[in-house]
């Protein structure tokens, strides 16, 4: 059975590359038949690599032990959402998984789009062959996913009870969408600067599978800080750590060409920037794998013994260089129309917006590479802590929070100092004076005056908000929910942007608080005892002995009080799984809009004379808004998505 | 041309600013990372210094001592060992013949202080993040 998924990729590799060639040739408009033949290809791959991903699939639920994937990452007492994702735990599955969006994106590609824009979507088809052909080469001649155990396995091996967690079901997946969209939009601007139709950009084609990709993106990144939150015990939810900065570079530069095509659409500016954005964010997707299959250390964890890190470099160098060149081809064509805007009118803070958020990578990508670099060029081993990315990225990111709570003042063009804006104006030097004299007069801490700079674009969205809503109500005589609605569906794309800047302010406000704000405590305690942190106490009670198939495992019972009042019970454990020969802990949370309380069990001995056992306590305020910020992110992105531009749609050639 | 040599200039001052960030950052938070044998060949400079140390865990090392929360073990690698003191509860996956990162300093006492400890994972658990 698995032979035929090998074959099946196999032979997808062939019609991958007669799809570059025969869409290249068919761009012409004498060749239609090859224009139809290639888009023919691309969906005959995607039914080959679904053929191969469900035979694949086949061996995994039918616990067939004979395949190597199968045995090293899944077992027959595994359930079968976690069956599902031990494919993606595997170095080559993910990839393989990547591989088949890639080619899923690329049939959704050819089926939603017919003559129109037929030129561009023909060399955006053969780009995305390319990039398949790549990956089908990589997961079948350069590590065989289909490969065989040299002697079947009675049993497989397991999945890392760490990954057993409804999170790692997701984020994988996620973020595989958002960089396999980001691989469709940049073969979508690098058709259109080919065929010299850069008004293509404004195209609501390219918008929304922008849109897509910086939303699955996005939420993929939160959805792996929630599984760090909830199951590595540590308390926190992102370390810097280089496999967490692979994921968040593509998604900040994507931000950026989100934000410079916005601008794209009103004027005709910056186009060489913009395509160097889609072309960055495109290669640091590339080289989150890069990272995450060990081109780059990471202490905690990553692939190991990876094949592809070169390979990949290589794709990087090729992707980088073609672009330019093609950029030198077309330079006349990407030369701006208008002049650079002011810095005082929206515009202008797009721009700042999208200079920011590339500093903001460059230090991340710093940051992340520079232990490597000083390594290759013989300085020794040298590690940097988190302690470089806070001081350095926090600013960067808090002067990004100020520019949402700006921009909206500002409008379009030179800005003209109305009456109104000038209040605004007074509104915002007002919070820089209160933030200033707190922390001059040392009266709070500089974290107070954070605190009141995050409110600025709250406050401001909500404003902007009343004043429509009521105009509204005045003028059309609508009630104020109604007034409100039609408000928001009035101006999709920008009120949803407004929401997905709410949520970004959220996740900033939980992340400053928990981080400044948290306490944490540890001890031992016997039955019976009790630990307090801030105003909650835990009461130890028992802890009661379990044992299944794969784990024995310790379920401590804690009483929670809060302020002397009775609030719960609590059950944190600790389990020694026989085939890690380890010990994981699984937490338990209890969450308020307020705060967090996090309990993990670290130790205990697992003897029934004496059930002491070693408690970890934190006390995380405000973590919750953190996800509210995610769903912000989800609403306001698809709002925006919902916007169809008619005007500029269409067009056949 | 007035308008690009402002943004010239604009630039300039991102570019300094960044790079002066990064310098100050940079010198505040790193620090050596050396295994255990490489750590004692460099014992008089690396002293006092704020290192990472990479070793394995010792066979029959570890005490632990649950009432004060105090971890004591000893990291070893190319034959040498390296007695190390952490105060904090031991974190998941830690026992004899893991590899671990130690982050701390090399005290008087001949003891490596240890303010954390990260777990390499052995590539038997290759999967342990699939990003």
């Amino acid at each position: 059975m698995i032979e035929a998924g090998r074959i099946a990729l196999i032979i997808a590799l062939p019609v991958a590359v007669f799809s570059v060639l025969s869409s290249v040739i068919g761009a012409r408009a004498a060749y239609g038949r090859l224009y139809k033949s290639a888009r023919y290809g691309v969906i005959i791959v995607f039914g080959l690599y679904t053929l191969a991903l469900a035979l694949l699939l086949y061996a995994f639920f039918t616990h067939d032990f004979s395949v190597r994937i199968v045995a090293e990452h899944a077992s027959r007492d595994l359930p079968p959402l976690y069956t599902l994702s031990a494919l993606y735990a595997d170095k080559a599955g993910s990839m393989f998984l990547w591989g088949w969006l890639i080619s899923l994106f690329s049939a959704l590609l050819v089926l939603r789009t017919q003559e129109e824009n037929r030129r561009v979507i023909s060399y955006a088809i053969a780009i995305l062959a390319v990039i398949e052909a790549f990956y089908i080469a990589l997961v079948t001649f350069l590590a065989d996913i289909f490969a065989r155990q040299p002697s079947p396995a009675v049993d497989g091996f397991g999945l890392n009870p760490l990954l057993q967690n409804f999170g790692m079901i997701i984020h994988p997946p996620l973020l595989y969408l958002g960089f396999a969209g980001f691989a469709v939009v940049f073969a979508l601007v690098i058709a259109a600067v080919i065929t010299r139709r850069s008004e293509m950009w404004r195209d609501s084609l390219i918008r929304r599978w922008s849109l897509v990709a910086w939303g699955t993106l996005g939420v993929g990144n939160l959805v792996g800080m929630w599984w760090s939150y909830n199951e590595l015990g540590w308390g926190g939810y992102w370390a810097w750590d280089p496999v967490e900065n692979a994921g968040l570079m593509p998604w900040l530069l994507g931000t950026a060409f989100l934000h410079s095509m916005t601008m794209g659409r009103q004027r005709h500016y910056l186009k060489a920037w913009s395509l160097s954005l889609i072309v960055f964010t495109f290669v640091f997707t590339l080289f989150s794998p890069f990272i995450t299959h060990g081109g780059i250390e990471s202490p905690l964890h990553g692939f190991y013994g990876s094949p592809f890190p070169p390979f990949i470099l290589a794709a990087i160098i090729v992707v980088i260089a073609g672009s330019y060149v093609l950029l030198y081809l077309r330079r006349r064509d990407l030369k701006d129309e208008e002049r650079p805007p002011s810095l005082l009118s929206r515009e202008g803070s797009f721009l700042l917006t999208n200079i920011i958020l590339v500093v903001l990578v460059f230090v991340i990508f710093a940051g992340t590479v520079l232990p490597r670099v000083v390594e290759v060029l013989g300085g020794g081993k040298i590690a940097l802590d988190r302690g470089f990315f806070d001081r350095t990225c926090g600013p960067i990111m808090l002067l990004l929070v100020l520019l949402m709570g700006v921009c909206p003042l500002l409008g379009w063009g030179k800005m003209a100092w109305n009456s109104a804006r000038r209040n605004i104006i007074f509104f915002f030097l007002a919070v820089v004076v209160v933030s200033a004299a707190i922390l001059i007069s040392g009266v709070g801490n500089w974290y107070i005056a954070v605190v009141v700079l995050c409110g600025l674009p709250l406050f401001v969205v909500f404003r902007e908000w009343c004043r429509g809503t009521m105009a509204r109500h005045r003028s059309k005589r609508e009630n104020f929910v109604r007034g409100f609605l039609s408000l928001i569906g009035g101006n999709r794309a920008r009120y949803g942007g407004f929401l997905a800047h709410i949520g970004i302010v959220l996740i900033a406000l939980g992340i400053i608080v928990s981080s400044f704000y948290g306490i944490e405590k540890a001890a031992t305690l016997d039955i019976g005892e009790s630990m307090s942190a801030g105003k909650y106490k835990l009461t130890y009670n028992e802890l009661v002995f379990k044992q299944d198939n794969v784990k024995v495992s310790a379920v401590a019972s804690m009483t929670v009080s809060e302020n002397g009042k009775a609030a719960g019970t609590m059950r944190p454990s600790y389990a020694y799984w026989f085939n890690y020969n380890d010990f994981f802990a699984e937490v338990a949370v209890r969450t308020t809009t307020a705060e967090d309380l996090f309990v993990s069990l670290v130790w205990t001995g697992f003897d029934p004379a004496d059930r002491s056992a070693t408690f970890r306590l934190l006390v995380n305020p405000l973590i919750v808004w953190i996800w509210v910020g995610g769903a912000f992110f989800i609403i306001g992105g698809a709002l925006s998505f919902s916007f169809e531009e008619k005007r500029l749609s269409g067009g056949k050639e | 041309m007035v308008m690009e040599k402002k943004y010239l200039i604009g630039g300039a001052i991102v570019l300094i600013a960044v790079i002066y960030l990064l310098y100050l950052s940079f010198g505040s938070s790193v620090s050596y990372y050396v295994t255990v044998s490489e750590f004692y060949d460099r014992i008089t400079e690396l002293d006092n210094a704020n290192i990472r140390v990479a070793g394995i865990i010792t066979d029959n090392s570890i005490e632990w001592d649950a009432e004060e929360l105090e971890l004591k073990f000893t990291l070893t690698e190319g034959g040498i060992n390296m007695p190390v003191i952490y105060n904090g509860a031991q974190p998941a996956g830690f026992k004899a013949g893991s590899n671990l990162l130690v982050e701390g300093k090399y005290g008087s006492d001949s003891v490596f202080q240890a303010t954390q400890l990260i777990l390499k994972c052995p590539s038997k658990y290759e999967s342990i993040d699939i990003e």
